[in-house]
């Protein structure tokens, strides 16, 4: 069964026992090797320990307890019981490792005894008077001496104790067979919980008192450890009792209150005399002897306490819960609230002065619709004025500043919003930049560059250009104004054929030049070798190309140095590559 | 303090020299996903003072619990609290404005999935992207608080009746699909103190059962005097079958200690109704286990009014002014 159990349901089991019971292990590793024919055995010894709670059980294992530590409540119906979130904890230990415990023997008729592991704690339930709680005692004053001896001795240890009477804890501690039944583990549904660290997964280890509390009695339920208490714990329950018959009710009777009497002693009268003469004889007979009753000390993993009186269980606490909506108080105007759920308080203003406000929390009695003027930024700007009782209304205001406080206290939060707005500004800058380049420079930028963030920029703008410039496109760009001077009236063909009277605008285009290339038509480029995959020597040989490239190369030195006004360079002749030079 | 993030300077250079310092695979525009979340839990009311929830203490006595709606325009002014940290300047207001509509309706979203991610689980495949709905819920102080952690709250938008009837039939598989059909998503569940619980539902609940822990659900007897203890047995569709009760049997020695095994004994001997085979502490259990209660909390009323969240006074100051000049103005403020 892997699946949780699905809401409502709860699975039970009779134990879970870890992989490994608590205590000290040997592991021995060995190996068998066979070199030429000769066996070689190796073998390596390590020793571990398994550790779990033995002498005390921390408060965190304990994930609920019924009835709850100092509650008050009609008990005593209820076997006490105790809730472990660590579901092994009751099959850690083994109660009587040595079998000093005789098999139980099983009444003909009953069902066969559970199987295996036997829990090594019990929950008992003492009432007031029967019982002393030792804090902090050493080990061997909690256990008997030979106890001691068969835990391991071990040193140092302090532990809470109980002790009581030895007919007292006889008569309640379980049998082994019934320490069986009182323990066990259950998996619950936990997707409708509040938050708990403790019992996360849903698996509880429940262990179960037998005694009813008396009703009235104020008590105390201790889970003690049985650990090697062979001298306690018996292989069969005791005797049993017939309970009596079912009885009805007693009848209710009415009370009555009677006037008693009351014999009045006359005024005394002291009179003077002789005082007393008292004679001691000697003891008659043999003395009787008091024998203390024998008294048992166990170790007291965990206790608490609860009364049972009052009202105070589950169901009766919340039959009796007050419901009403938030915002019901039970003596009117105390606090002071008005019908909106507004509550008069006080306030310290800017000047000092003090000043009644109006303010609501975010928990309302009714629906409210949403605001939607926002965003807001500053507690100021939502601050508001009842008109009708001229006060200040600072609900929100307060509501602005608990955030901003709640942020300010968080240095990651500060880090994640100083991260959103730098990206978000690093973004838009981005964009304008793009959009800047591309309204320049005719490149065929992608149209997507502006989105897709992460793409480095330069790169792009360089193969653009290196395109533009191979492909020899139009100029890249109108170094020399070429674009606003056709655009003039008289550089335009149809017009001048107009103004001019001649016949076509083709005449004009004649008069103009007639030559594309001075209007930056396209000038189409000399077709591209196409070659197949070259090795470099290939290359340096191709001095066709390289005088091209060569050339190319030169020619656009010139042009940059004309148009940075500088003389132009000598021809440059390309230097001689030498094969793996490179 | 905080250790220094950058040691070295051969990081701190190449720190420096990174262009990108984001990993490619976030886009800038979304909210970094820790300041996502921390405003999505300010929006459950995380972290908020108690004493701005319950400005006064007699609004939540002792015993009580009282039901509330959330009002979101309080939630979102705390969020813009939240998102004025640092705001120094207009390029700040402006980059808030430009984006306040989209962090809203994302903290829409993401405010359903904290208490997922609070247990540990995974985020739903397929997270719920309809609108922003009514935040409702529930504050209890209580001893059963105390005395009961971790007790089963659900909450469900219409009144799903008791269920009566066999567990295991057919009939009752399908009242739990409808019933998980109806319930309301668990926003926050959490104490905010030992002995207070708060609740925040994902809608308007008709119907909302607490119930008892499942893993505290007590063994009980029952008795008429307090000297002889009897089992009620329960029929198969959990009611009490009258005269089948079974009698606890005690010690010699103790009069109120139960004789556990002599139980079992009794308990595994009875044919009418039937046990289950006593084959160890787990069917045992469930035959002694009391029926845990849950107690629930039916068509939740509100007041009726959907107010604008604007102050209704109860002192109306201005239906007595005469001078209908003033009345004007007056009204015109408003």
């Amino acid at each position: 069964m892997t699946e949780p159990p699905p809401q409502g349901h709860m699975y039970l089991y009779d134990s879970a026992t870890p992989p490994l019971d608590d205590g000290s292990y040997r592991l021995t590793a060995s190996t068998e090797v066979s070199y030429r024919g000769a066996q070689q055995g190796f073998s390596q010894q390590s020793y571990f320990t398994v550790v779990g709670p033995r002498f005390t059980v921390p408060q965190a294992m304990v994930a609920t307890t019924y009835p709850p530590s100092n509650g008050h409540g009609a008990f005593q119906d209820g076997l006490a019981h105790i809730v472990l979130s660590r579901r092994t904890l009751p099959w850690e230990r083994e109660l009587d490792p040595g079998k000093r415990i005789p098999a139980p023997t099983i009444p003909p008729g009953a069902p066969p005894a559970p199987a295996p592991p036997v829990p090594w704690v019990a929950l008992l339930v003492f009432e007031e008077g029967e019982y002393t709680m030792l804090r902090g005692i050493p080990l061997p004053q909690a256990v008997p001496a030979d106890v001691f001896a068969r835990l391991g001795s071990p040193a140092n240890i302090t532990c809470d104790a109980v002790e009581a009477d030895a007919d007292l804890v006889a008569s309640i501690l379980p049998s082994i067979e019934e320490l069986q039944l009182l323990a066990h583990v259950r998996w619950v549904n936990v997707d409708d919980r509040e938050l708990n660290t403790a019992g996360g997964d849903g698996y509880y280890a429940v262990v179960i008192s037998n005694r009813l509390a008396t009703p009235n009695a104020q008590c105390r339920a201790v889970l003690v450890s049985l650990e090697e208490r062979s001298d306690l714990v018996q292989a069969n329950p005791p005797p049993t009792a017939e309970p009596r018959p079912e009885r009805v009710a007693p009848p209710a009777v009415d009370a009555q209150i009677v006037a008693e009497p009351v014999d009045v002693l006359p005024n005394p009268i002291f009179t003077l005399s002789q005082p007393p003469v008292h004679t001691f004889s000697p003891v008659i007979g043999t003395p009787v002897k008091y024998v203390a009753p024998a008294r048992v000390r166990l170790i007291a993993l965990t206790s608490w306490q609860f009364t049972c009186e009052g009202p105070g269980t589950f169901r009766e606490l919340m039959q009796n819960l007050d419901v009403a909506m938030f915002g019901t108080v039970a003596d009117v105007g105390h606090p002071p609230l008005s019908d909106t759920g507004h509550l008069q308080i006080e306030l310290q203003d800017r000047a000092g002065a003090s000043e009644a406000v109006w303010y609501r929390g975010p928990l309302v009695p009714y629906n409210l619709t949403r605001d939607p003027l926002g965003p807001y930024h500053s507690a100021d700007q939502a601050r508001r004025v009842t008109p009708e009782t001229g006060a200040e209304d600072v609900s929100y205001a307060a509501a602005f500043e608990a955030g901003r406080l709640l942020a300010a206290a968080d240095a990651r939060f500060a880090q994640a919003i100083m991260r959103w707005r730098r990206e978000s500004y690093k973004q838009s800058a981005r964009a304008s930049t793009i959009g800047a380049l591309a309204e320049r420079l005719t490149l065929g930028l992608p149209a997507t560059l502006a989105e897709t963030l992460h793409t480095p920029i330069p790169p792009i703008v360089g193969t653009a250009a290196t395109q533009a410039v191979v492909q020899s496109a139009p100029p890249l760009a109108d170094a020399y104004g070429l674009a606003k001077v056709r655009g003039a009236t008289g550089m335009n063909p149809a017009d001048l054929a107009s103004a001019w009277q001649l016949g076509s605008a083709a005449e004009a285009a004649n008069l103009l030049g007639a030559d594309p290339g001075t209007l930056g038509a396209v000038v189409s480029a000399p077709a591209q070798t196409t070659r197949e995959d070259t090795t470099l020597a290939e290359v340096a040989a191709d001095t066709t190309g390289l005088d091209r490239l060569a050339s190319a190369r030169a020619q656009a030195v010139a042009n940059a140095a004309t148009t940075l006004g500088a003389a132009p360079p000598g021809p440059v002749t390309p230097q001689a590559t030498t094969p793996g030079g490179a | 303090m905080r250790s220094a993030s950058i040691t070295n300077p051969a990081a701190l250079a190449e720190r420096m020299t990174a262009k990108e310092q984001v990993d490619a695979s976030v886009p800038e525009s979304t909210l970094p996903p820790y300041m996502e979340m921390f405003l999505a839990h300010l929006r459950v009311l995380i972290g908020v003072p108690f004493d701005y929830l319950v400005p006064d203490a007699r609004l939540l006595p002792d015993e009580s619990i009282r039901f509330f709606y959330v009002d979101r325009s309080w939630t979102d002014r705390l969020v813009d609290g939240a998102i004025a940290v640092g705001k120094i300047g207009t390029r700040e207001q402006a980059h808030h404005q430009a984006h306040a509509a989209d962090v809203q309706s994302q903290l829409d979203l993401t405010e359903r999935v904290i208490r997922t991610l609070q247990r540990g689980l995974p985020a739903p495949a397929d997270p719920d992207q309809s609108t922003a709905r009514v935040l409702t819920g529930f504050l209890l102080r209580s001893a059963a608080v105390t005395g009961w952690p971790a007790m089963d709250v659900r909450a469900f938008s219409t009144i799903v009746p008791p269920f009566q009837g066999d567990p295991d039939s057919p009939a009752a598989a399908q009242w739990a699909a409808d019933a998980a059909a109806a319930q309301l998503t668990t926003l926050r569940l959490e104490l905010l103190s030992p002995s207070v619980l708060l609740a925040i539902f994902d809608g308007i609940p008709q119907l909302v059962w607490c119930e008892q822990p499942h893993h505290n659900v007590e063994f009980a007897v029952a008795t008429n005097d307090e000297v002889s203890f009897f089992l009620d047995r329960h029929g198969a569709a959990g009611q009490i079958e009258p005269g089948a009760a079974v009698p606890v049997p005690v010690r010699a020695a103790n009069g109120r200690v139960v004789a556990v095994a002599e139980l079992r004994n009794r308990l595994a001997a009875l044919t009418s109704p039937a046990v289950l085979p006593q084959t160890g502490s787990a069917a045992f259990a469930i035959e002694l286990l009391d029926y845990p209660w849950r107690q629930r909390f039916e068509g939740i009323k509100s007041d009726r009014r959907v107010s604008s969240g604007a102050f209704v006074p109860k002192y109306q100051v201005a239906s007595v002014i005469t001078d209908p000049d003033l009345r004007t103005t007056i009204t015109g403020l408003v």
